[in-house]
């Protein structure tokens, strides 16, 4: 898939669609948006994390940066992707994935620093991302603390001062919500 | 995941310094029932996963494992999860379909074959599941108003989608049981006006009136129309009971079982709070507003709930006054109403005078119910704001108070329409009260979407221009944009449903009639939304709300069906209709008595006094069992989480010791190593001191 206007083989797009959730149409659809993001001129099949930003589904992201860094299979981890990635990413908030695919990468995205476990650290970068990350928009540090203290009351099941991957996914899989809101349709 | 072996060893360094500091210590909150233990690990004070132990540790590497080693996935997962069900990126699902199809060729034929059949299936299910969804109409409407006004503005468009569902569902029964069979083995010739729609409130000839239904030439013992009636409505309103519960208790069960000290609002706000959806800016600076407002509201919520309890006596005096004083106001207000519609109702006889006048006496009860309905809400909505109750319990109240007067003053509606009948009993013979009952809910029904319609297009949009014309004015500025009020709009929605529920034995083409005026109503309030409404300033709570919703129109449901059975055996039958000839338990008995022996026998034992025993034990039996494995089930939860606790504890409390024996050691070794200079020692700690440094 090196040129831009290359198309898709049909055998690709069949085993694309088995390997995600996504359809014939939308892995098309994907392909298309992503060659158009690629660089004409250098035969490079990553597409660089900044690039990749000003995409308007992302774009008003406040974790695209996390995204980029989840989905990435580079070896520095520097967000850049590949068309597979791309897919991946694609396929994970798509609309047919499963609560346990969705959570897990949602898992992974709030991770900000990748140690398996959301911390405080973590859930206050987490609750910062969605409130706004800005001086005025940032919640007090006494509401920061009340609010960290609440949730790990909430969903730290062993009390270990952190949520783990299956403490997370205990807490995602009783908010219906989640599954509608997680989602990012080209 | 990203290499962390390097970082760890000075993470743990970093960590260690901060703990001998002190400042910012790690809590580990511990809010355990009563009969847990404490342990005096609190007072250390990094966290143990950073430690390099943690690493090693069993359940560690099983989850790190499972979840992220290369290939292995396929041995340990079972093959039949579908490759894009895996957390993998699609290299490793590359591999580990190679993987699978190893395996499957070292297995016997038999179950490779079964293995094949279960992807088949599983992927046929799928294909369906596209498809049909496919056909859901409006998503897209529904993701762009989700996107610009969240998530509980578009919850009420899915309750009316599902409500426009049910409605057709509806429809469907009829026409298959009721309309078709009649209009087929009709004996009358049908005037060709007769099946014209805007014919309904003149001509009686009408496919909508219960008088319509007569018994046809199909006239069988047991197939003929009147039964093919009862049998519509009865499966109708079985299958609207099923399907309200089926959603209700969706909802409802895992709260339940999960009982109120595992309650997860909070985390769930901030987990699933992000809409991935959202695109605009602006709107996406909306979420962080509300997210931001919902977070804050339940911080003061939770401040309010510590108020509370430090309130004084004198305080409590007062305040359970004025909330006596407002609650007799609420009850006033109600009785009103009720005594006005009451009064309307008995009162407005149709006037021979003229048209205009009949119609207007004709619309009169609808006209008043409706607003009651639009003022008295607003009005208690500003009533509990005197009560000083938390806003959560603020708002249940009002939505308690509008539900009550939206039903019962449907209720009292109805109650007053047979006051007006019953006493010339006699008169009754002759007239047709159900084709009159059909009318006057079908006239309910019509209402109810003119006043959609006044308040689009006369009420909203006006005051969206007004608000635009003249920024700087005060009025204005006091006005504002209106918001779109869900639980009002849901309300009435639930109010209709009743309405067409309670109508639809007497005018049996009220669901079709229902459907197309949730249509109309789905764009207009789509209209008013897009181009009338500020997003709300408080966020609803959908997941819980939508349990309300449905529980709302439960409560609908279970009035039509007590007003129907009421209704059915109490009151003598027009002399019209299906059951004009034979009355409705004639027409049962006559199919009873056509069956053979052994049927009969039985039916009339089912429909026996003994029977009715046995099955209520057999209930009671059933829910004794349910009850008591729930109970069960619960206080297993509990052990096991109480004992994840304990299991945490402890290998929080072995990894620390471990961790600090290893520090010990470290330190000697380091005396040791100054001491001899260059002997080799445990390389893998000094590597990382080194690289520390």
């Amino acid at each position: 898939m090196g040129g831009a206007a290359s198309q898709l083989p049909k055998e690709m797009v069949s085993e694309y669609q088995e390997l995600t959730f996504l359809t014939k149409q939308e892995i098309l659809l994907a392909h298309k948006r992503f060659s158009e993001l690629q660089d004409r001129d250098s035969l490079s099949s990553r597409v660089p994390m900044e690039k990749i930003l000003t995409m308007p589904e992302l774009k008003s992201n406040p974790f695209r940066r996390r995204i980029c860094h989840v989905f990435s299979t580079s070896e520095p981890n520097d967000g850049s992707l590949t068309f597979e990635d791309f897919l991946d990413l694609l396929s994970a908030f798509s609309d047919s994935a499963t609560l346990e695919i969705k959570s897990h990468y949602a898992f992974r995205i709030f991770d900000f620093d990748d140690d398996g476990t959301l911390d405080a650290g973590d859930l206050e970068k987490l609750v910062n991302c969605l409130t706004g990350d800005t001086d005025e928009t940032r919640l007090n540090p006494e509401e920061m603390r009340q609010l960290i203290k609440n949730i790990l009351e909430e969903s730290d099941i062993d009390k270990d001062g952190t949520v783990n991957l299956s403490e997370f996914q205990h807490v995602i899989s009783r908010s219906p919500d989640f599954v509608s809101s997680f989602k990012i349709v080209l | 995941m990203p290499a962390r072996d390097g970082k760890s060893g000075c993470f743990l360094q970093q960590k260690l310094e901060m703990a001998q500091n002190e400042e910012r210590r790690v809590q580990f909150f511990r809010l355990l029932s009563d009969e847990s233990y404490s342990s005096d690990l609190t007072d250390d004070s990094y966290e143990y996963y950073q430690t390099e132990i943690y690493e090693q540790l069993p359940s560690t590497q099983t989850q790190n494992q499972a979840v992220l080693s290369d290939g292995q996935v396929g041995q340990r997962a079972d093959p039949n999860v579908p490759l894009r069900a895996l957390p993998l990126c699609i290299q490793k699902k590359r591999s580990t379909r190679e993987l699978r199809q190893q395996q499957r060729l070292n297995i016997a034929y038999w179950e490779s074959w079964s293995q094949s059949q279960k992807i088949f299936r599983r992927r046929l299910r799928e294909q369906i599941a596209i498809s049909l969804s496919g056909l859901l109409p409006w998503r897209h409407t529904l993701i762009k108003i989700e996107g610009l006004f969240g998530m509980g503005v578009k919850g009420y468009f899915t309750f009316l989608r599902y409500l426009l569902f049910l409605n057709l569902f509806h429809s469907m029964i009829i026409g298959g049981t009721i309309v078709i069979p009649s209009l087929m083995y009709r004996t009358k010739t049908i005037s060709s006006y007769g099946l014209f729609f805007l014919d309904i409130f003149h001509r009686n000839e009408s496919l909508i009136y219960f008088r319509f239904y007569e018994r046809g030439s199909l006239d069988k013992s047991c197939l003929n129309t009147p039964l093919l009636f009862l049998l519509g409505i009865i499966s109708l309103l079985i299958i609207s009971f099923g399907m309200v519960v089926h959603r209700m208790v969706v909802g409802y069960k895992n709260t339940r079982l999960m009982g109120k000290r595992f309650n997860t609002n909070m985390s769930n706000k901030v987990f699933s709070g992000w809409d991935f959806c959202i695109q605009d800016h602006s709107a996406a600076d909306l979420k962080h507003n509300l997210i931001r407002n919902e977070l804050k509201m339940d911080m003061e919520e939770q401040g309010f709930h510590l108020k509370v309890s430090q309130r004084t006596v004198k305080h409590w005096a007062c305040l359970t006054l004025l909330r006596v004083l407002v609650n007799i106001a609420v009850l006033c207000l109600l009785g009103g109403s009720f005594y006005l519609i009451y009064y309307v109702t008995t009162y407005s006889k149709p006037q021979k005078d003229h048209w205009m006048m009949d119609m207007f006496f004709n619309y009169l009860p609808p006209i008043t119910i409706t607003m009651a309905n639009y003022l008295l809400p607003r009005a208690f909505c500003k009533f509990a704001a005197f009560e000083d109750y938390s806003l959560t319990t603020q708002l249940n109240l009002t939505l308690i108070r509008s539900v009550f007067l939206k039903l019962t003053s449907l209720g009292i509606y109805i109650f007053s329409l047979y006051a007006q009948h019953t006493p010339g009993s006699n008169k009754i013979t002759d007239t047709c009260w159900e084709d009159n009952f059909g009318k006057k809910m079908l006239h309910l029904s019509v209402f109810d979407l003119l006043a959609c319609i006044v308040n689009t297009f006369f009420v909203s949009l006006p005051l969206k221009w007004l608000v635009e014309s003249c920024k700087e004015s005060t009025l204005a500025k006091n006005v504002g944009k209106t918001e779109f009020m869900i639980t009002q709009h849901v309300l009435d929605l639930v109010y209709g449903q009743t309405a067409s529920w309670v109508g639809v034995f007497f005018s049996p083409l009220l669901p079709a009639i229902n459907a197309v005026k949730l249509i109309l109503i789905f764009y207009m309030k789509k209209f008013t939304v897009l181009h009338c409404c500020a997003p709300p300033s408080k966020v609803f709570r959908t997941y819980s709300s939508s349990v309300m919703f449905h529980f709302m129109l439960l409560l609908g449901l279970i009035m039509a069906v007590l007003h129907l059975s009421i209704s059915l055996t109490s009151l003598l039958p027009g002399n019209c209709g299906p059951f004009k000839a034979k009355n409705m338990s004639s027409v049962m008995n006559d199919c009873v008595k056509s069956l053979p022996d052994l049927v009969q026998t039985s039916v009339s034992f089912v429909a026996s006094d003994a029977f009715a025993l046995i099955l209520i034990m057999a209930e009671i039996v059933i829910l004794t069992f349910f009850v008591s494995r729930g109970q069960a089930n619960r206080k297993a939860i509990e052990r096991l989480k109480d004992m994840l606790v304990m299991c945490s504890a402890d290998k929080r409390f072995l990894v620390m010791q471990h961790t600090n024996k290893m520090r010990l050691q470290h330190r000697k070794w380091g005396e040791h190593l100054s001491a001899t200079s260059g002997a080799s020692v445990d390389s893998h700690l000094t590597h990382r001191r080194d690289l520390c440094d």
